[in-house]
């Protein structure tokens, strides 16, 4: 990767915690805000229920840094509301978002060899 | 599908504008399915809870996100303009800073509280009609009486010297009723004050002293009370210690309770006695004017219709102790909110071109869906810079200027020793910056909104301004123009008459002079006889200081603000010349102090066998009596004595109340005659008097250190206190009038440089048609000129209204004439040219061709 790059990422770590969810659910495919928000809620288990203005706050500065981008692609019109906006991960978004986990993992590994780690269920 | 709540749609209100516009239309849908899915009372009250944390926590975050965005964008337009901008930010800074110093010393003196309990119910009582001169018990009784006092309280103060085992000391004494600190509320803070009934004989030789003297004289011992303190000779009992902020009246150090004691402390006069009230709870001021007024024309209605100084009246004692500071602090802040208006032109003409340059940019940005909220957010942000910044130069400036001013405040102001910044201080520079920064973000703001994303914006491509903004222009021009030439003609006017304050021939030549005072008040030396050899004894000794070449001594010095006697004095041929001051002087004062002896002789040469007792009159005397030096030889009575003196000597007249006294007519006695008990020496040194100081005092002391010497200083040391607030007030509205000019001088020069980029096309559209270039540069001067001479129209007409407020900064500031306006209009109009000329230049590089290619 060249050096210009892995700056701007650096600069991006680590993600905030609703960040790196939403990145990681719009790996899926594209989503829109409540989608997001519900998505998160449900892998979180109740945990992480981000209200509407943190919600589009994060949403606002992933546009901003460019790891999302809005999307103009709608599904069929009768099953929508033209107030809804569908975002897309970007290539830039793709890399942060692992460059987060490869982060975590390593964070991981450390506490696995100082605590010892029960297996996995 | 169901509307949004109202009150979520009001929540996003909290939002700023950029994200509210992005979002808003989202939030609420989410806000809509949220509620939707949501059961029972519980849920819906829970999501509420959860919607108002959610955006308690991110408005904030967004509007500071937004606001830094902002910020950064203003950075980068005006570094493009980085010196117009600032400019504008110092002229408004030093307005701001200057609106400041000036609310701040205001504050102090009309708004804040004086260091008495409910300060607004206290009344000064000019010629009461009762009074000390009346006795203890009519004084008590009227005040019971009184209609709207609840209670009244007299004291007359004077310098008294103080004498013990520290030293000798001159300190100023106020003898009061008994009633004094109770009436204005002051408690002590060590001891008590004075206890009913005190003022009566035998009971008051006890004294109140100030903090401050508690803390010199005493060092501040805690078993004060008790000590004895001798005031002009006789024995008090110090009772209590007065708070630390309170000298009232004038700087006191002693208070006494013998107002009405005529035994007990040799006075001054009684009629030199002031008396204080306190009103009667729900009397107002007006009400109780009226009653003292009715009240006065009962007993003694002459003194209703007296002069301006001498009639009786009350008046607020705030009112009273402000003084003539009052008047002048008003009319200095008349003046700076001129300067302030002037300075918001300036920024205004800013904001307005690039407001006017950016026309295309925001055109589009409002095509493409800005809402005007963002833009307003924008602009106002954008100026809110400006003004801020302005406000943080501008504290600095009040600071300053605050010092500046501490140097010449009145006697109440620093004896009161407020601190001049408080919040109120800090809270109205704030407040200037904030209603600066909304109004001229707001003006451009709205003339955006008149500005509809249509096709002829588009068209029209950045700035050709169109009508609207032009005049607004122009209006700012001419405020400016107008505001400076009233500013320009008050500072001539001013200076002027300071100039002439300055020049004016005090009957003295005050380099190399040095003075000093001493009293005998209370001392050994008693009777004409012991005090005449002190006074000798310290002439002979100041005359064998090396460096003085000459000295003597006189018992009213020019410039030293004294209380002078005055009375009556027949010539031998019958007539009477009125109010004479009568002075005394020893042999070799007139020459010490150079003034000239204008004909006859001195006291020294006249001393050898003269037949009657010699007196020296001035110049003013002879006029007064309708001659000349030949009134040399004639002989003249006071109005109460049989005892006729002769004139050996006529002397320039000295001016006993500084440059603007009249120079009233004097008669000299020799000190020798009738010495007085208090007397200022002079000397005249070689080389510099403020070196000589320490040695012409110490030689004073030698003689008895136990009488004060006191007032050591050089004349022009006198003559600078003097003239200390005229110098203030000139100095001042020299600055604000130079402030003025340069603001207008960069007001016209943006103006013309902006308008001659602006009509370039069109410029070089006439030069196609054949017009000259000097004829379009002509035009261009012109557009600019011409509301500038409109605005100096106006101007001359505040410069006429205003000139008569000016005597109250400097005395002899008198109506500016037609002349002063027209020369300031030509000054203004002379700088205003040569901008504009010089910002024209451009034109001349303007090209026929290269214009039209353009379009």
């Amino acid at each position: 990767m060249p050096k210009k790059q892995q700056n701007a990422l650096d600069r991006l770590l680590p993600l905030s915690l609703p960040i790196f969810h939403m990145l990681l659910e719009l790996a899926e495919g594209e989503r829109h805000g409540y989608a997001l928000k519900r998505a998160i809620l449900l892998r979180t288990n109740g945990k992480l229920n981000l209200g509407s203005g943190a919600l589009y706050g994060s949403i606002n500065k992933m546009l901003e840094e460019g790891l999302i981008e809005e999307s103009d692609e709608r599904p069929d019109p009768h099953l929508d509301d033209e107030r809804r906006r569908y975002y897309r991960i970007t290539a830039l978004g793709r890399r942060a978002a692992q460059a987060e986990a490869v982060r975590l993992r390593d964070l991981v590994k450390l506490a696995e060899a100082r605590f010892d780690l029960p297996e996995p269920a | 599908m169901p509307d949004t709540p109202k009150f979520y749609r009001w929540l996003m209100r909290l939002y700023p504008a950029r994200f509210r516009e992005e979002y808003q239309p989202p939030m609420e849908r989410q806000f809509q399915d949220e509620y939707r899915e949501t059961d029972g009372r519980s849920g819906v009250a829970g999501l509420w809870l959860r919607t108002l944390c959610d955006v308690s926590g991110s408005a904030p975050r967004e509007m500071a996100h937004e606001l830094i965005q902002d910020l950064r964008y203003s950075a980068r337009v005006y570094r493009g303009r980085w010196l117009s901008a600032t400019l504008a930010v110092a002229a408004l800074g030093l307005a701001i800073g200057m609106s400041t110093a000036v609310f701040s010393v205001m504050n102090a003196l009309l708004l804040r509280g004086l260091p008495f309990s409910e300060p607004s119910q206290l009344v000064e009582l000019w010629k009461a009609s009762v009074g000390v001169p009346a006795g203890h018990e009519a004084f008590q009784e009227w005040a019971r009486k009184s209609a709207y006092l609840q209670e009244a309280a007299a004291f007359s103060a004077s310098e008294m010297n103080l004498t013990g085992t520290r030293g000798a000391w001159r300190v100023k004494v106020a003898e009061t009723s008994a009633n004094f600190f109770r009436l204005l509320g002051t408690k002590a803070v060590v001891g008590r004050t004075f206890a009913r009934n005190e003022d009566a004989f035998g009971k008051s030789g006890v004294a109140v002293i100030s903090y401050r003297l508690w803390q010199q004289w005493f060092g501040g011992a805690p078993d004060v009370l008790g000590a004895s303190l001798e005031l002009n000779g006789r024995v008090v009992t110090v009772i209590g210690v007065a708070p630390p902020r309170f000298d009232y009246p004038g700087n006191a150090s002693v208070w006494t309770p013998t107002a009405f004691d005529f035994e007990q402390l040799p006075k001054l006069g009684a009629f030199l006695f002031e008396t204080i009230g306190r009103l009667k709870p729900g009397v107002s001021l007006r009400q109780a004017q009226e009653l003292f007024d009715a009240e006065v024309q009962q007993r003694d209605p002459q003194s209703l219709r007296a002069d301006e100084l001498n009639r009786a009246r009350l008046v607020s004692l705030r009112d009273q102790l402000a003084g003539s500071v009052r008047a002048a602090s008003w009319v200095l802040a008349g003046l700076i909110l001129l300067v302030f208006l002037a300075a918001c032109a300036n920024v205004a003409q800013l904001l307005l071109s690039r407001t006017t340059e950016r026309r295309q940019e925001l055109a589009v940005r409002a095509a493409l869906g800005a809402s005007r909220g963002r833009l307003i957010q924008q602009l106002t942000t954008e100026a809110m810079t400006l003004t801020a910044a302005a406000a943080v130069l501008g504290l600095f400036v009040a600071r300053w200027a605050v010092q500046a001013a501490a140097a010449v405040a009145p006697a109440q102001l620093a004896a009161q020793a407020y601190t001049i910044l408080d919040w109120r201080v800090l809270g109205f520079a704030a407040a200037l910056a904030l209603l600066t920064g909304i109004v001229f973000g707001v003006l451009p703001a709205w003339l955006i909104g008149r500005l509809q994303p249509s096709e002829r914006t588009m068209r029209i491509g950045a700035g050709r301004a169109d009508h609207g903004t032009r005049r607004v222009r122009a209006a700012l021009l001419a405020l400016q123009a107008g505001l400076t030439l009233i500013l320009v003609t008050g500072s001539i006017t001013m200076g002027r008459a300071f100039l002439k304050l300055l020049d004016t021939d005090l009957g003295l030549h005050p380099r190399n002079v040095v003075t000093m005072s001493v009293s005998l008040q209370g001392t050994r030396y008693r009777g004409g006889a012991a005090q005449w050899q002190y006074y000798s004894e310290v002439l002979d000794r100041l005359r064998a200081v090396p460096g003085v070449t000459a000295a003597g001594a006189v018992s009213y010095l020019p410039l030293a603000s004294n209380i002078y006697m005055a009375n009556a004095f027949q010539l031998d041929s019958g007539q009477t010349v009125p109010r004479i001051v009568m002075n005394a002087a020893t042999p070799g004062y007139f020459r010490a102090i150079g003034t000239a002896l204008l004909a006859g002789l001195d006291f020294e040469a006249a001393e050898r066998g003269r037949l009657e007792p010699a007196v020296i009159v001035n110049d003013a005397f002879a006029r007064a009596a309708g001659m000349g030096t030949e009134i040399v030889g004639r002989s003249v009575k006071a109005s109460w004595s049989k005892t006729p003196y002769r004139i050996v000597g006529v002397v320039a007249t000295t001016k006993l109340g500084g440059p603007v006294d009249p120079g009233s007519p004097q008669i000299y006695w020799p000190v020798e005659e009738e010495p007085p008990e208090t007397l200022t020496f002079v000397a005249r040194v070689a080389g510099k008097a403020e070196a000589m100081l320490t040695p012409c005092g110490d030689a004073i002391r030698a003689v008895d250190p136990n009488v004060p010497v006191y007032d050591v200083k050089t004349i022009n040391q006198r003559l600078a206190d003097v003239l200390a607030r005229p110098r203030f007030y000139t100095t001042a509205i020299a600055f604000l009038a130079a402030l003025a000019i340069s603001l207008a001088g960069v007001g016209s020069y943006g103006a013309a440089a902006y308008s001659v980029a602006q009509r370039q096309h069109e410029m070089g559209v006439r030069i196609a048609l054949g017009a000259s270039h000097g004829r379009i540069r002509r035009m261009a001067v012109r557009e600019i000129l011409a509301p500038m001479v409109c605005g100096m129209a106006a101007g001359i007409v505040g410069a006429g209204a205003m000139s008569r407020y000016l005597e109250h900064l400097v005395v002899g500031a008198r109506a500016a004439d037609l002349w002063t306006c027209g020369a300031a209009g030509v000054c203004l109009l002379v700088g205003g040219f040569v901008a504009v000329w010089r910002a024209t230049g451009k034109v001349l590089g303007i090209e026929a061709g290269e214009a039209l290619r353009a379009e």
